[in-house]
């Protein structure tokens, strides 16, 4: 271990992995079959190790437990099935602690009982249901019925004088009546369709009913084709009456049935809730592990079980007692494998630095060891967020949402939450430093929801003497300590200063974040012992971009802290210094320095050489090694094929392996990567510190954002008296506030988070991130429900 | 107060990071130093570059909407 890995061990001896990640050990795994699930079982709660799969070549099918999985898989759908009518029941899972029931894996018998029952309990709450089904289909039937001769019997009670046929009673051979029920949103088109083919021969009557009818499922002639239920009507009044009798006890008697059907449901599904998440979490927890037993192998004779697994190297006294533990004296091997494979990616995080290296993360997973992200993004992403938002008032609004998230985390953490709510949770760290941050930019911008404050004493005095309208000049008096001077604000050139402060400063504060990235790569390649990086990639490209915007940013800040009035010279504008940097070098306009010239030629030549050095240096050290590899083998073929027979090495074959990461390196590949990184390297140092202006523009319009919504809405309450002007600062103040929060805070604030995002994706990750590792997934039983609970 | 009030800042900021470096809490150091190292300097950063740009100002406040005080 090297000195710098040394001061990240934490007192308990494990590292804190969170600058890079942790170490990882490949061991490998003997266990006997008779206890192999059992002792798979405790490793699973140990969540530390992530299987590899000894079989990836072998198909899903043709694996040791599909039969097994087969029975799970089928359970779990009946699981999800009562869920699912438990759901319509609204009925909840009661989810008492069952943790300590767990802490052993469930024998056999309990699941083939747990199979069993899952059948019988389906079985049963399957007839239930169609039963019920078909219940109400009945009972929907009946009602229809007896609302129907119900409505015809009064049609024809109120209306017989008016008809101009007598339907019904003279039951005349050419006409005939037919009666039914319809959903009312079809009743236009029947009623135009009869017109139509009836050609008018009709008389039409509806009526609405007025109770809801139940129908369980919303699916000769003209009337069925619209999905209307016809019923056959007597004729005669007395014949109606009967019918009427008839049919509503039948409905009496079916709604007797329906209710207890209906109980019988639901005792059963209450039974079934108090027990489902239990043995939903016995069954998830037996798929997993047959999945992972899945992933291993057994020796020729089938009595032992290999596994072969990563787990952090620091963690493996902690599996090794775990198994001598769960091995009843049988005889367990725990070896640990060297090998050339890619370990998985782990950083150590907690709940506050989970959020941040998600961020990263969503990017890209960091390579095996190479310097986290996720680390410098806990400052620097809020913080130059906080550069564009900058405004104290706004920054205490989102502070005290993202505390309010923060102090009740437990009790939020327990709730279900909606999508977007359950983003700005789990980034309600993030959140609060972007308030936090905010609140001092805020500070230093002196804007308090577009007002300035005058905290200390203004470096600027105005004139006592003058008339009203003349234009003032104020005259410097001292410098304001921390801060913008509250002098400036509301002046006519307000914007002229804050213009070229806010445009340096995200220069610098892009120079300098630029900077701190690239030497991460530096970093990097010290890790890796990758001298030939640091010469032919580090150096020049560091000299390459000081040279050019380190000496920008030199000059920024040397500019400053001239006082060209005292010393009577025109300042020089930067912007065109470091123009005919380049189109006229030698000649300076406007010096900023003696011997400016030479310095620039200097610093222009240092440039011009770092781009060759940049793009051949590698690539070249990697020929000649290449070169010496050859003449090398060369020799030894020699040798060979002299002695007779040499024992061919054969290359062990790897039999079905799922990472192997051997790239062929050729000088031809090398040479293209590099002339790709190195024009990618010289345009991105100009169009990645253009890019940090993002900082400038953004913040401007935050600003005058703000300002333009103070003036268009609250301002203008200010000045009117009586009860007008109270009622217009009430309503102005609310319609101000409201106004506020939803769009200078919310909207501008996504906009500038993402802004942040992309300085950070790109302008910083790109100096030093490779990113090729893959994810540290440890077989554990966490949140196997999280989806179907 | 001149420039050089950002020099004797920068000490005194270095001195607290430093102290820091060696004070932070044994669990997370890591997280603990980067976060709080990189935040005051970041910090102090803005404040110089916002101290700096009034030191020598080329533009004065101008405004023509006061009134007289009486």
């Amino acid at each position: 271990m090297s000195s710098s890995d040394r001061t990240q061990t934490i007192e308990d001896g494990k590292e804190e992995a969170i600058f890079r990640s942790a170490t990882m050990s490949l061991v490998q795994l003997y266990l006997p079959t008779e206890i192999s699930r059992e002792l798979i079982y405790d490793i699973g709660k140990l969540n530390l190790v992530q299987f590899r799969d000894l079989n990836s070549k072998v198909s899903d099918f043709q694996r040791a437990f599909v039969n097994e999985l087969r029975k799970l898989d089928n359970v779990e759908r009946q699981f999800i099935f009562f869920k699912e009518e438990l759901d319509k029941k609204s009925i909840s899972l009661s989810k008492y602690p069952y943790e300590s029931e767990l802490s052993q894996v469930a024998p056999q018998s309990d699941i083939d009982e747990l199979v069993d029952n899952g059948q019988i309990l389906e079985d049963r709450v399957t007839e239930l249901v169609d039963s019920l089904f078909s219940l109400y289909s009945k009972k929907k039937d009946l009602k229809q019925n007896f609302l129907t001769t119900q409505s015809v019997d009064e049609f024809f009670k109120l209306n017989t004088g008016n008809l101009p046929i007598e339907v019904a009673e003279t039951a005349d051979h050419n006409t005939s009546f037919i009666t039914g029920t319809i959903s009312r949103d079809k009743v236009q088109v029947l009623q135009q369709i009869l017109w139509r083919v009836l050609r008018g021969n009709l008389y039409y009557y509806t009526e609405e009913f007025t109770e809801p009818i139940y129908d369980p499922k919303l699916e000769d002639n003209i009337c069925e084709s619209l999905d209307c239920d016809l019923y056959d009507v007597d004729t005669t009044a007395v014949g109606r009456a009967t019918q009427l009798a008839h049919v509503s006890s039948n409905l009496d008697d079916l709604s007797t049935v329906l209710e207890q059907s209906e109980l019988a449901l639901n005792s059963e599904l209450i039974a079934i809730s108090k027990d489902l998440s239990k043995w939903w979490e016995i069954i998830a927890r037996e798929k997993a592990l047959y999945k992972t037993m899945n992933r291993c192998d057994y020796d020729g004779s089938r009595k032992t079980l290999i596994a072969e697994g990563w787990i952090p190297t620091d963690e493996i006294e902690t599996l090794d007692a775990t198994i001598k533990a769960g091995s009843q004296n049988l005889p367990t091997i725990v070896n640990i494998l060297e090998t050339t494979k890619t370990p998985p990616t782990f950083h150590r995080n907690n709940k506050f630095t989970a959020a941040f290296q998600n961020i990263c993360d969503a990017y890209g997973v960091a390579s095996y060891r190479e310097v986290n992200p996720g680390l410098p993004t806990i400052i620097t992403f809020p913080f130059m967020f906080a550069i564009m938002f900058g405004d104290l008032g706004h920054g205490i609004i989102l502070s005290l949402a993202a505390s309010t998230l923060v102090f009740n985390e437990k009790k939020i953490g327990a709730m279900k939450r909606d999508e977007i709510f359950d983003m700005a949770f789990s980034g309600r760290y993030i959140l609060l430093f972007m308030g936090l941050f905010s609140i001092y930019t805020g500070f230093l911008y002196n804007d308090l929801f577009s007002k300035s404050m005058t905290l200390f004493k203004s470096g600027w005095v105005w004139p006592e003497d003058f008339e009203i309208g003349d234009t003032l000049k104020a005259s410097a008096s001292g410098i304001y300590p921390i801060g913008l001077d509250p002098a400036w604000h509301g002046t006519e050139n307000a914007l002229l200063f804050t213009n070229s402060y806010k445009m340096k400063l995200s220069i610098l504060m892009g120079y300098i974040h630029m900077s701190y990235s690239y030497v991460f790569s530096l970093v990097n390649y010290i890790h890796f012992n990758s001298m030939i990086d640091v010469v032919g990639n580090f150096i020049p490209g560091l000299l390459f971009m000081q040279g050019i915007f380190g000496y920008l940013s030199l000059c920024i800040v040397y500019k400053w802290s001239v006082d060209w009035f005292a010393i009577e010279q025109q300042p020089p504008g930067l912007l065109n210094t470091l123009i005919s940097m380049f189109l006229s070098p030698g000649t300076v306009a406007e010096p900023l320095y003696a011997g400016q010239s030479t310095v620039q030629v200097f610093l222009l030549l240092l440039a011009l050489i770092c781009v060759p050095w940049l793009l051949l240096v590698k690539p070249l050290y990697f020929k000649r090694k290449f070169d010496q590899e050859a003449k090398y083998h060369a020799l030894q073929d020699e040798e060979v094929s002299t002695g007779d027979v040499g024992e061919h090495s054969e290359e062990t074959a790897d039999h079905g392996d799922d990472d192997d990461d051997e790239e062929a390196h050729e000088f031809g590949d090398i040479m293209i990567h590099q002339v790709i990184h190195t024009i990618e390297f010289c345009l991105n140092c100009v169009s990645h510190t253009a890019s940090y202006l993002r900082l400038w523009a953004l913040s401007l319009a935050h600003a005058q954002l703000s300002t333009v919504l103070w003036t268009m809405t609250i301002g203008n309450a200010f000045g009117a008296t009586g009860v007008s002007g109270v009622i217009m600062t009430v309503l102005l103040f609310g319609m101000w506030f409201i106004l506020t929060v939803v769009i200078l805070v919310i909207m501008e604030g996504t906009s500038a988070m993402l802004h942040s995002l992309r300085l950070h994706w790109v302008e910083s990750m790109s100096k030093f991130f490779v990113g090729g590792g893959h994810p540290y997934e440890p077989f554990g039983f966490v949140g196997l429900l999280d989806e179907y609970i | 107060m001149s420039g050089y009030t950002v020099l004797v800042v920068f000490i005194l900021v270095a001195a607290i990071c430093s102290i820091f470096w060696v004070t932070a809490p044994k669990q997370d150091r890591t997280v603990w130093r980067s976060s709080v190292i990189l935040g005051i300097s970041m910090m102090f950063l803005m404040w110089a570059f916002t101290y700096l740009s009034q030191l020598h100002p080329l533009v004065v406040p101008i405004r023509s909407d006061l009134r007289p005080e009486k």
